[in-house]
């Protein structure tokens, strides 16, 4: 086992733990901050692959962006202290199978294809210089479309929203 | 050139002496724990250093002596006697507030803090952590910092943290996109992200001269909102002491309000060390052409005392600011950045981009 | 179009008017402390000006006389009952029946120093001096005795 194995193991724990704890707890508050876990975790996943770009930007949009507008939206609406409300026993039942369901079907997929031994080495970064050729190239494997569809998509997102929140006159 | 002093070989020679007598693993968690120690204990006395310079700085700005009778002449026992004694108070838990949050907000903080304080270039061969996406790392880890200000706020359960708090995050959410920007603007001119390779970019001259009036305007943003970012005055309004005691971390007391005060002042040092690299060189000594006596004795000057005097000047820079400005209102705040500094910053953006495709930078 | 111009101007402005500030504080940085570092500089650079009132006293000639004649004005003029004298009636050589002084008590501990008992003294016997040192660690210390001799 290396020292990449372990750092995988413990990323993935903290993962599941705090994503359970983020779907289980009864403050709003702090399920905000178990998912800020649980996506710092998901960061530390692609730097452990290598993908520290990637990591970087998990960590940028996610847990200093969204999560912190999710905080932020928290503390201007007035929360009504806990969530905790009652799953009834069928209810219960049914999460319980789909969840069973799903991840013998993922772990299946999983262990029958060898993705766990796939194309990215371990712990050798990715040139970030590859992959903003690969975002803007127009050659094969290269993504300018997508992306620039994207911002288009983005820009008339928030101009949109700007429509919204303005005050009529 | 400059390879009297580099760091490189030596630490080398210390792994593969540890992996001599030792496994791999073992090695690599032993030079692990001693790396994070060495940057702990580097925190602590920075902290000591830049407190006392602080206030040393803000006494002659108002042409006082400032702390002068603790330990000798010049009062330099001063701060270690503040350490020593903040360690000593009793960290006070709140009634009916979340404590789990309350406890996590300090550490989200210094550990946002430590991170990027990690991805400074102290000397050639001298960087701890070492990314090929250096530059955008620090940025994005020095954006958790700011939840730990919005949890402490509304974990104490107090309306003065909660106020300082929103505060706090409407305008750091704000200042990073031209703290952004203009760091993008010196990625253009260097052509790399990763910080070794934008320092050494700049052995024929510094950014700032290299790039002159983009670089120069992109450093003057990244200033003033690296100073927004640090909650400094004029840019203090999330702990504005007249309005809101002391703002978020109100309610905080003993080391946990230590970190925070731990964290902001090592903020300021990062943010300087920060525009050291992108703007003044890093580590690079100071070279002009023509001078080669001038410049081989500059050589033998450590990379580390120019990088930590460099950072120590743009530090002096903050300070002068700090202690000159009065403290903007919040929607003040705001209309500078998105009125004034975001515009600017992207026409520099695009003026930097313009100079690169032309060759117009040297 | 005049929209932009103000713009533009807001920024020169602004810029401006941030670079005095700059030059206003580094010029204060460059000045001289002021900082008086007192227990230090007790006998070399401290100034107190002649006016400041710290303790009331009665100034004596060469020969030990002061100049009071017992009126008792002061002592009634005090709002705070600060000053107590003893007087005692004694026979001049002329014959004359005359009060003279025997003991002039000033309690500094509760005096305000409104400078009322100065003011009213027909014969200047009294003055207040800058000489403001006079802590003392009992109470009963506070409690002076003005004049040398009855």
């Amino acid at each position: 086992m290396s020292l990449f194995e372990i750092a995988f193991y413990v990323v993935a724990i903290c993962i599941i733990v705090f994503s359970v704890m983020a779907v289980t707890t009864s403050s709003i508050l702090r399920s905000a901050t178990y998912l800020l876990f649980v996506l710092l975790s998901t960061g530390g996943v692609y730097a452990i692959l290598g993908y520290t770009f990637l990591s970087a930007v998990q960590l940028m949009v996610y847990a200093g962006g969204i999560i912190v507008l999710y905080v932020f939206s928290i503390l201007l609406t007035r929360s009504s202290g806990t969530m905790k409300y009652r799953v009834g026993k069928g209810k219960m039942t049914s999460v319980l199978i789909t969840t069973i369901v799903g991840m013998a079907l993922v772990m299946f997929i999983l262990t029958t294809n060898n993705f766990a031994h796939n194309i990215i080495p371990q712990g050798i970064e990715l040139p970030v210089k590859q992959i903003g050729h690969a975002l803007i190239g127009t050659e094969k494997y290269q993504f300018v479309l997508p992306f620039e569809v994207l911002s288009v998509l983005l820009l008339a997102s928030m101009i949109g929203s700007i429509m919204i929140a303005r005050r009529k006159r | 050139m400059f390879d009297y002093y580099n760091l490189t070989p030596l630490l080398r020679s210390i792994h593969a002496f540890m992996c001599g007598i030792m496994p791999e693993w073992l090695a690599m968690t032993i030079e692990g724990i001693a790396v994070g120690l060495f940057i702990m204990i580097m925190y602590a006395i920075l902290a000591i250093i830049l407190i006392y310079m602080e206030r040393k700085v803000c006494a002659t700005f108002q042409c006082r002596i400032g702390p002068n009778r603790v330990g000798g002449k010049g009062g330099l026992l001063q701060v270690p006697a503040d350490v020593i004694k903040i360690l000593t108070k009793e960290i006070i838990y709140l009634k009916d507030n979340d404590k789990f949050l309350y406890g996590l907000a300090p550490f989200l903080v210094i550990t946002a803090s430590i991170l990027t304080f990690s991805c400074l270039p102290w000397n050639k061969g001298g960087e701890i952590l070492h990314m090929d996406i250096g530059i955008f790392f620090v940025l994005a880890a020095s954006s958790i910092g700011v939840l730990g200000i919005l949890l402490a706020g509304w974990s104490s359960n107090s309306k003065y943290t909660l106020i300082g708090a929103v505060r706090s995050g409407a305008m750091i959410i704000s200042y990073e996109l031209s703290i952004g920007i203009s760091v993008l603007t010196m990625v253009i001119l260097s052509g790399a992200m990763d910080i070794q390779a934008i320092v050494s970019n700049q052995s024929d001259g510094w950014n700032i001269f290299k790039g002159h009036i983009p670089a120069l305007m992109a450093f003057i943003i990244y200033l003033i909102a690296g100073n927004a970012e640090a909650n400094r005055a004029p840019f203090d309004l999330a702990e504005a002491e007249q309005e809101l005691t002391a703002g978020y971390h109100t309610e905080y007391s003993g080391m946990h309000f230590g970190f925070f005060y731990l964290a902001e002042y090592l903020n300021l040092f990062i943010t300087a060390g920060i525009a050291v690299t992108l703007f003044l060189g890093g580590w690079m000594p100071l070279h002009i052409s023509g001078l080669d006596a001038f410049n081989a004795i500059m050589d033998y000057i450590p990379g580390v005392i120019w990088f930590v005097g460099k950072t120590f000047f743009i530090v002096f820079i903050l300070m002068w600011i700090r202690w000159t400005f009065p403290r903007l209102r919040i929607d003040q705040v705001l209309i500078l950045e998105w009125k004034y500094l975001m515009p600017l910053s992207l026409f520099v953006l695009l003026l930097m981009t313009v100079c690169k495709v032309f060759g117009w930078v040297f | 179009m005049g929209n932009f111009k103000d713009y533009i101007n807001g920024y020169t402005f602004g810029i401006k008017s941030l670079i005095v500030g700059l030059r206003t504080s580094m010029k204060v940085f460059r000045e001289k402390n002021i900082t008086e570092q007192y227990p230090e500089n007790r006998h070399t650079t401290l100034y107190i000006p002649e006016r400041h009132r710290a303790m009331l006293t009665m100034p004596h000639d060469e020969n030990g006389n002061n100049k009071c004649v017992a009126c008792g004005l002061c002592q009634m003029e005090c709002p705070n009952g600060t000053i107590r004298i003893t007087t005692e009636t004694r026979e001049t050589e002329e014959g004359k029946k005359k009060k003279f002084l025997v003991k002039y008590e000033y309690n500094l501990g509760s005096c305000m120093f409104c400078q009322l008992c100065v003011n009213i003294c027909p014969h200047d016997a009294i003055k207040f001096t800058n000489d403001f040192e006079n802590a003392v660690f009992e109470k009963e210390k506070l409690v002076l005795t003005l004049n040398k001799k009855n």
